[in-house]
């Protein structure tokens, strides 16, 4: 097609291929030697798209080669369609759920999590030898199947236009809603009147303002959560106990800690020691279902924390990060910027709210899990009232020496759009950081305009 | 031909800003209410005067709004949004607190933004989603006792049982006398039109409730007089329009006088600003839980996902106030970006077309420009009913002779 490809260098693979082994769900284990093949002769005929050098949509021609993690996330991200494939070949159960909530129940009850990011990915990885305009024109077409069924202003749709259609497996569409979009209820909703009768329903209600700090609406919300392990028990055919869910709680807490020291060392250097794409893989390993595999994403985010830890103490700068870069913040709805052409611009994005707010909200593990995990839930900062979000966004924006704070918000979106002047004005008047308000075209090709906005505040800044 | 209370009401609605001023001088009261489940028994037990917030059909207080609450937010709450920051609509003006519900996340957003920027005092009563379970119930019971507590602490007092039971009495009464005027509303040889009852029902989310209930009951008697017997049937050559999908509050009356300008005959609704909140309200106990539970319990608002459409509440009450009012189409009204009814404009549109009750939609907001292209459709729309029910009539003829 004459289009230049990524092809990662050879000069790399030896120091590559010391690196530790993936280990994933069930027991089986890759071997970096098969991670370099795979990233080197499979994946370019595979997924064209995924190597075209197109900085439009963040794939440059370089990249962060001596960071292996960032090899094992690609591959991670590259296999993900054929691994979902295969794991429902072998009878796993998996369950569609919301953006920005933590899995731990479904990893108790031997579910896959995906939230509806995955869901695309996992949709978009069963076409091969797609080019990137390919790729995105399918990815609308599949889009306007939902929007017609639907509504042309929904952002979120529930996965209906993959799950009615009968493209993917998914056996359960339980989200914790109404957690940051009443969306994703009516996207929910509206399976009810889809062709596939047998995918199962439910809400596990997230109620709203004040409710961490009373006992009856932990309470409820704990019960959702028992009511959600009922119904992804009736699909497995098991019997998830309470000592299920702690353990998953811990081995999910154990990832939560990871993410936010891993955050943390990040923070702490004086250069960043990953480009902007880098650092949000990583840092979002922390939840464990980045990859719909908890065991792989924490084998994988074992071996970054060492891999930092190591930059961090020899002053190594990220890949193709400039120097000096203008720090920025990202915040809002489900959506991030392009981390290359910001870089490019002489920025570096250092931390986002969204995947970092049920990151950092560590569970109880004494007591009733399930009112332990309902409560840290309710806590998720992200979720709280527009003073208490922007104190602990501001929070977050101090510990990443943040120089610039973008909101940015998907095209209908109105649920984290209606909040985004004031939570911007507190951000603004408590640091006199420069700050600015952004709405993404939905499903579109990043925009140039949005990146001309970006590099002027960059400039600005 | 006019029901005369009809033009005391009027007169009356005109006088009530005043009547507020003067009321607030003497120390009492006045609660801003928006939403769509919020107990409004309790706030007048509670001594308070309960005035709803809901205003439509002005463009430049929707854009407005949309400085404060961004363009994306439905046309509805931004135009609420954008009054309170000119503060000149006298209700808003003579609004002490404002209490509003978690039904809509819109609802609840507008909550947020309006105690952020305009410094109000606001009290949320939170709503399940999961509405219809036992523990959802619970969970609202709590919340509505919370909710009491928050404005009982802004009454000074507590709650009084025997005044929650005579707020409960008068609203029961409220409810009832517009169930029997609305059925006028919808008969052949109507004295009262549609129009007329929803205004009526708008003007009791102003009026003192007392007096609104005289007014009620005077108006249901000229009615009774005037028409003994009414009967729910067609008038020769009506077309009968059932008004669906987001409310329409004061002050937008564009899709409305649309629907008449081309002949339409509207005979229904069930619409959160029209009829729709005063039916089925089943209060079991008087307690702030009962009464909340009891407007929980009524045909559930589209905001509040049901994940079977067999047994939807909503669509069945939707059907049955169809028959009930012998309509023979529905213009589905979503305002711009109210997901909850926009999300379900084709699930209802295909649900209806099994029983043969053909549905327009229409997407609009509150600016004029869109006035013609919506003439043009709902003309056609009347027109189609029309033609259908004319063949609907000769084929009857024929069968009968
Ligand atoms: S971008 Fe907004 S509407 Fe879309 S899924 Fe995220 S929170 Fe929901
Ligand atoms: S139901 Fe519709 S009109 Fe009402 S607040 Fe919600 S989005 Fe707005």
């Amino acid at each position: 097609m004459g289009k230049q490809l990524f092809r990662y260098s050879e000069a790399n693979k030896e120091k590559f291929l010391e690196s530790d082994n993936i280990t994933f769900n069930d027991g089986s284990t890759v071997s970096p030697e098969e991670i370099w093949h795979y990233l080197t002769e499979e994946a370019p005929v595979k997924y064209p798209s995924a190597f075209e050098v197109n900085l439009y949509q963040g794939n440059r021609g370089s990249r962060d080669e001596t960071l292996p993690t960032s090899l094992k996330t690609r591959y991670l991200g590259l296999t993900f369609s054929a691994r979902m494939e295969k794991a429902k070949d072998n009878g796993k159960s998996i369950a569609f759920i919301q953006g920005g909530q933590a899995v731990d129940p479904y990893t108790a009850a031997d579910t896959i999590a995906l939230r509806p990011g995955l869901v695309n990915q996992w949709n978009n990885g069963l076409e091969y030898g797609n080019d990137i305009n390919k790729e995105n024109l399918r990815r609308k077409k599949s889009k306007e199947k939902a929007f017609h069924d639907m509504s042309f202003e929904a952002c979120q749709t529930g996965g209906y236009e993959h799950v009615q259609a009968g493209d993917l497996r998914i056996d359960v569409i339980a989200p914790y809603t109404v957690l940051r979009c009443s969306d994703i209820s009516y996207g929910v909703e509206a399976h009810r009147h889809g062709p596939k009768k047998n995918v199962k329903l439910l809400n596990v209600d997230y109620p709203l303002r004040y409710q961490a700090d009373k006992p009856w609406a932990i309470e409820y919300f704990a019960q959702n959560l028992r009511r959600l392990v009922n119904t992804l028990d009736e699909v497995t055919g098991r019997k998830t106990s309470e000592d299920d869910l702690l353990k998953a709680i811990k081995l999910h807490n154990t990832g939560r800690r990871l993410g936010t020291e891993l955050a943390e060392l990040w923070w702490s250097a004086d250069v960043p020691p990953t480009n902007s794409d880098d650092r949000a893989s990583m840092v979002s390993l922390g939840n464990l279902e980045v990859h719909g595999d908890v065991q792989a994403s924490l084998s994988v985010l074992k071996e970054a924390k060492k891999f930092i830890a190591e930059r961090v103490k020899n002053g190594v700068k990220g890949h193709a990060v400039a120097d000096n870069p203008k720090r920025l913040f990202i915040l809002g709805s489900c959506v991030g910027i392009n981390g290359s052409r910001s870089e490019d611009a002489g920025a570096i994005v250092v931390g986002r709210d969204d995947q970092w707010s049920h990151c950092s909200s560590l569970v109880e593990e004494e007591g009733d899990p399930y009112y332990n995990l309902a409560k840290a839930t309710l806590e998720y900062p992200y979720e709280q009232s527009i003073e208490k979000r922007a104190q602990w966004t501001i929070e977050q924006i101090k510990k990443s020496r943040a120089d610039g704070v973008i909101f940015i918000h998907n095209w209908g979106c109105n649920t984290q759009a209606a909040i985004s002047r004031p939570i911007v004005d507190i951000i603004k008047r408590e640091t006199g950081i420069p700050t600015y308000i952004h709405e993404r075209d939905l499903h579109g090709l990043r925009d140039e305009q949005e990146q001309n906005r970006v590099n002027a505040f960059v400039e600005m800044l | 031909m006019s029901v005369k209370t009809l033009d005391v009401i009027r007169k009356r609605l005109e006088e009530r800003p005043d009547e507020l001023r003067r009321a607030r001088e003497n120390g009492l009261k006045v609660v801003g209410w928006v939403g769509y489940n919020v107990p409004e028994e309790i706030i007048h037990a509670l001594g308070f005067i309960p005035v709803r917030i809901a205003v439509g059909g002005d463009d430049r207080l929707v854009e407005i709004g949309a400085r404060y609450a961004s363009s994306k937010t439905c046309v509805f709450i931004r135009e609420i949004v954008g009054a309170f920051a000119e503060n000149k609509d006298p209700y808003i003006q003579q609004t002490d607190i404002l209490a509003f519900d978690a039904t809509c996340l819109q609802n609840y957003r507008a909550a947020e933004v309006i105690e952020y920027f305009f410094k109000k005092d606001v009290v949320v009563l939170a709503v399940p989603r999961n509405f219809h379970l036992d523990e959802a119930k619970e969970y609202f019971a709590h919340e509505a006792n919370e909710f009491t507590r928050l404005l009982e602490e802004r009454a000074g007092a507590p709650l009084d049982s025997a005044r929650l039971a005579e707020s409960v009495a008068l609203y029961n009464d409220i409810r009832k006398t517009l169930k029997s005027i609305y059925t006028f509303q919808a008969s052949k040889n109507n004295v009262i039109s549609w129009e007329e009852v929803y205004d009526l029902i708008q003007a009791g989310e102003l009026l003192d409730k007392r007096e609104y209930l005289s007014l009620l009951t005077q108006t249901l008697d000229e009615l009774k007089e005037r028409q003994h017997y009414p009967v729910i049937a067609s008038d020769d050559g009506d077309s009968r329009i059932f008004l669906s999908g987001s409310l329409i509050p004061r002050g937008d009356r564009k899709l409305i006088s649309i629907i008449k300008s081309v002949g339409g005959r509207i005979v229904g609704d069930d619409l959160w600003s029209g009829i729709l909140p005063h039916l089925d309200l089943d209060i079991k106990e008087i307690s702030p839980a009962g009464v909340a539970l009891g407007y929980l319990n009524r045909t559930p608002h589209a905001a509040l996902p049901y994940l079977d459409l067999e047994s939807d509440r909503r669509l069945k009450k939707l059907q049955e106030c169809l028959s009930q009012f012998k309509a023979q189409g529905v213009i589905y009204h979503t305002l711009r970006y109210c997901d909850p009814f926009t999300f379900k404009a084709k699930e209802t549109k295909n649900v209806l077309a099994k029983s043969g009750i053909p549905l327009l939609e229409i997407h609009t907001e509150y600016a004029g420009s869109d006035y013609e292209a919506m003439k043009t459709r709902v003309e056609a729309f009347v027109e189609m009913i029309k033609i259908k029910s004319e063949i609907a009539e000769e084929q009857s003829v024929l069968v009968d002779a």
